[in-house]
């Protein structure tokens, strides 16, 4: 039986075991005016800050330890070749100001990884500057915006439609860049409705951002269509690359008739997620949009890689330096050693969601057509039982829930992606799992989780009683 | 039977391909992604590629990034693959590790800063900064954001592509000769439409700016969002110390490598009242069903998967990962540390400015620098010749007008004494 460990940790101010970090002493001739009156950092032994995180790293769940099937986030194993060639010095040690026939190595490495995002994505040129996919997403809706701009549209094309069942980040990354959201319902089959489509779009509209497959993990068959009817309005076409893992080696938003793609290098390219990131959220665009990139983009010229500027209509920059790069190094590592078996990860993907949805649907409604890809969406409202009790049954069992109450168009949603990485052996676990919520009493579901390191939280009083902060040790002192 | 085969069988499918059936002929691709690789010759290959970079013989390059020493035990807290391969804590009661960590980082910020409230990070330096004025823009709704003269193009234009649906003027206020902040140029441009005012600490031409102390004075009702170098803090006021509202930075020098600049850390913290239109995610501390200390993401409401389009950023992926090794950084060096390490810098360039000074490089500032220094310099085929990374021109970092023929070299704790010489003897007239 699965027990996570519990350390009643305490803060590392309150330690006070007296810092060794040794240093000489140093000469101090700055005037007081310019000068703190107090630093009170933690005074602690470097033995118990390597403890205090060994400890609390006792306290978290990861990849590393079992199935993380969150929904749209793709946690599929983190291979260690990748860690370790993003730890090479040569890579590791290289500031961003660093002129460019000293870098040539690290420079190459992005130029490669730009050409083989354009090869998966079938689009033309690729920056790798965004640090993460909302990030991508905000980029590439300020070429849009640029776009429109230099065209003389921008008053008139003010607004972006979305689909209601998209992810959080594509109406906040539209609104960020200054447009009006429309969102458009999904039709019975799950899929963009092609009247409320038609219905929607109008001379101010600027693009339509969507993912496909769909956050219910459905692949649109219609996108053709959808391209020509946003074409001919003379809008754009925005792919949400959360989904790719369904698709690499399959299809590609270029032939879909896409014209800007973010990826999200930390889902589709196997680098950690790090408890939250780094992510990095790479975009691509067709040949007529390629102007518009941000800057710099790497190119190369009689074997010599350099960072180029003259990109005419440039949004200009959205990160501080080059993008995220220690993360581009592990996807690059990742999609080389792959190659062609890329599209094998995203085959086994797809069937194992496929497995895991057929096997559920004995036990849970899974709306909506039944051929799944890379992931699928289950509803646990006709069992009586809620996706939020469900949710904290399974973790009593060591491994990690689903998303849950997304997307928003399914009641009481789990939304399950199980990727390449887990076996049979895994997911008929964790179906026996997700079946014995069913069956056990009431109550055993209300009062789980007890085997993680603490149970329920009180979410409310975190947010009416806000403590943001550690207690000062010294204040009653 | 194989796994997949059983599989297969259950599903009642002969190939995968039938679980593609949905996606139409003439959307298939087969795209050449070239032959699968062994691990061994991955690494080969890869470390190859790597050789191909030359380190310099010495490193001058800062202006926001710095080769700072790097305890090993940094490393290894952010190695273990408990925090790399989880995410975002969604499962609270599974994930406390990362939630306690991230609390901690949230709580060590805002001492260091002397701010109420620090949000669990932000991509980098830049983009905090182009958040924070956004930030602003909710707080008052005023449309004007008054910004250094000196500040690098690069931030400017990240502000810029921020606040594009805002309808925000950006406003450049002047320094004076001792290259500090001109407080009546910026009293004259501070009005009742002022949004908030960015000022640098220490500034962008690498000084400790005291005039940046005074800014509150004369804000009258505008923000003061305060951009400053976290290790500066081992020494110097921290921005709550003069009346800041939102202070962010670049944390990349605590305990993260420079990776080519990325990834990286950008801290942001801001006064309490402002929490409800704050970016990005907010660790807090509650408790669970039997009474235990429990962390959980909290104030999500602001955040774009309940709010949409209406939500405060649209951040989701953060930083955290860089977030707690800033945490495990700060937590080893302690304040003794931190402020050894200030005073080494500060020292190191006070030593730069004499000796180059010496060796008829002048420095164009008398006053305090931290990490950067800024030299009348422009024969950079010198330094190329002997292969030292460094002399990055002003005019290449931002648009001031002035200062033309002028090149930064920075130091850290790392700098060498004898570089500094053989620098003065490489680039002396």
């Amino acid at each position: 039986m699965y027990k996570q460990a519990h350390y009643d940790e305490d803060f590392l101010n309150s330690f006070n075991t007296g810092n060794d970090f040794y240093m000489e002493d140093v000469e101090d001739t700055y005037p007081v005016s310019i000068k703190r009156k107090k630093l009170e950092l933690p005074n602690v032994r470097s033995v118990d800050v390597s403890r205090h995180f060994t400890r609390l790293s006792e306290m978290n769940y990861s990849v590393d330890l079992g199935m993380y099937p969150l929904g749209s986030c793709t946690m599929k194993f983190n291979p260690k070749y990748a860690d370790y060639i993003a730890s090479l010095p040569e890579f590791q040690n290289v500031h961003p100001l660093e002129s460019e026939s000293r870098i040539q190595g690290t420079l190459e490495v992005m130029y490669r990884l730009q050409q083989l995002l354009v090869k998966i994505s079938g689009m033309d040129f690729a920056s790798l500057q965004p640090s993460a996919g909302a990030h991508g997403e905000f980029t590439g809706i300020l070429m849009v915006r640029k776009f429109f701009e230099v065209k003389g549209e921008l008053d008139r094309r003010d607004e972006i439609i979305i689909p209601d069942s998209a992810h959080g980040t594509n109406p906040a990354s539209a609104a960020m860049a200054g447009f009006k959201v429309v969102e458009v319902p999904s039709n019975a089959k799950g899929l963009v409705d092609i009247e409320a489509l038609k219905a929607a779009i109008t001379p101010r509209t600027a693009a339509f951002m969507i993912t496909n497959p769909n956050t219910l993990g459905i692949f649109d068959d219609q996108i053709v269509e959808i391209a020509d009817i946003i074409h001919k309005n003379g809008s754009l076409l925005y792919y949400d690359g959360a989904n790719f893992n369904a698709i690499l080696g399959i299809t590609t938003p270029g032939i879909m008739g896409f014209d800007i793609v973010h990826f999200n290098l930390h889902k589709t390219f196997a680098t950690p997620h790090g408890g939250g990131g780094p992510g990095a959220g790479p975009v691509a665009v067709k040949a007529y949009l390629k102007e518009y990139l941000p800057v710099p983009v790497v190119v190369m010229e009689n074997g010599k890689y350099s960072l180029y500027y003259g990109l005419k209509n440039t949004i200009g920059k959205v990160s501080s330096y080059n993008g995220s790069y220690g993360v581009v190094l592990r996807a690059f590592a990742y999609a080389l050693k792959n190659g062609n078996n890329l599209s094998l990860n995203a085959r086994r993907a797809v069937m194992n969601s496929n497995y895991m949805a057929r096997k559920l649907s004995g036990s849970f409604e899974i709306p909506y057509k039944t051929l799944k890809k890379h992931e699928f969406v289950l509803s646990t409202a006709r069992t009586g039982r809620r996706a939020l009790d469900i949710s904290k049954f399974i973790l009593d069992y060591g491994i990690h829930s689903p998303t849950t109450y997304f997307p928003l168009i399914v009641k009481e949603a789990m939304m399950i992606e199980p990727t390449e990485s887990v076996t049979k052996k895994d997911m008929d676990y964790y179906i026996d799992v997700m079946e014995k919520a069913l069956e056990v009493p009431e109550d055993t579901l209300k009062s789980s989780p007890v085997n993680t390191s603490v149970g329920r939280i009180d979410e409310i009083a975190a947010a009416r009683n806000l403590i943001l902060k550690w207690p000062d040790p010294f204040e009653n002192s | 039977m194989t796994e997949t085969d059983e599989i297969f069988q259950y599903l009642n499918i002969s190939s995968d391909e039938d679980l593609f059936a949905d996606i139409p002929g003439r959307l298939r691709v087969s795209t050449d992604l070239g032959s699968p690789m062994d691990e061994l010759s991955l690494i080969n290959s890869i470390t190859k590629t790597a050789r191909k970079n030359i380190a310099p013989e010495m490193n001058f390059l800062g202006n926001g990034i710095y080769d700072r020493f790097i305890p090993p035990l940094v490393d290894e807290i952010i190695g273990r693959n408990e925090f790399l391969t989880s995410y975002t804590p969604y499962q609270p009661e599974i994930s406390q590790g990362i939630l306690h960590s991230l609390f901690e980082y949230q709580s060590i910020i805002s001492d260091l800063t002397e701010m109420d409230v620090t949000n669990s990070s932000m991509y980098d330096g830049f983009t905090s900064l182009a958040e924070a004025v956004r930030m602003g823009y909710r707080i008052n709704g005023r449309n004007e954001v008054l910004v250094p003269e000196n500040i690098y193009r690069s931030q400017l234009s990240i502000i810029e592509n921020y606040v594009l649906g805002l309808n925000i003027k950006i406003i450049k206020y002047k320094f004076g000769n001792d290259g500090l902040i001109d407080m009546e140029d910026l009293k004259s441009k501070i009005s009742d439409r002022t949004s908030s005012i960015v000022v640098a600490n220490p500034n962008f031409f690498g000084l400790i700016d005291e005039n940046s102390f005074h800014v509150s004075e004369i804000k009258k009702d505008a923000l003061l969002i305060t951009y400053y170098d976290p290790v500066s803090l081992g020494l110097i006021i921290p921005p709550g110390g003069y009346g800041t509202d939102i202070a962010v930075a670049e944390g990349q020098q605590l305990g993260i490598h420079m990776n080519y600049g990325g990834p990286l850390l950008g801290l942001f913290s801001f006064k309490k009242e402002y929490v409800h239109r704050s970016p990005g995610r907010l660790i807090g501390l509650s408790n669970d069903n039997s009474g235990r200390k429990a962390f959980v993401m909290t104030l999500q409401a602001r955040e774009q998967h309940i709010r949409r389009s209406k939500a405060m950023s649209n951040i989701c992926s953060n930083q955290a990962l860089l977030a707690v090794a800033s945490l495990a950084y700060l937590s080893i060096m302690g304040s003794d540390g931190m402020k050894k390490i200030a005073l080494i810098t500060m020292n190191k360039s006070k030593r730069m400015k004499s000796v180059l000074s010496h060796a008829g490089v002048a420095p164009v500032f008398n006053g305090i620098n931290f990490s950067d220094n800024l030299f009348y310099f422009n024969r950079q085929e010198k330094l190329t010749a002997s292969n030292i990374s460094g002399g990055i021109r002003l005019s290449d970092l931002s648009d001031y007008p002035g200062y033309k023929n002028s090149a930064f070299f920075s130091v850290t704790e790392k700098t060498a004494d004898d570089s500094i010489e053989r620098l003065a003897e490489i680039i002396g007239e």
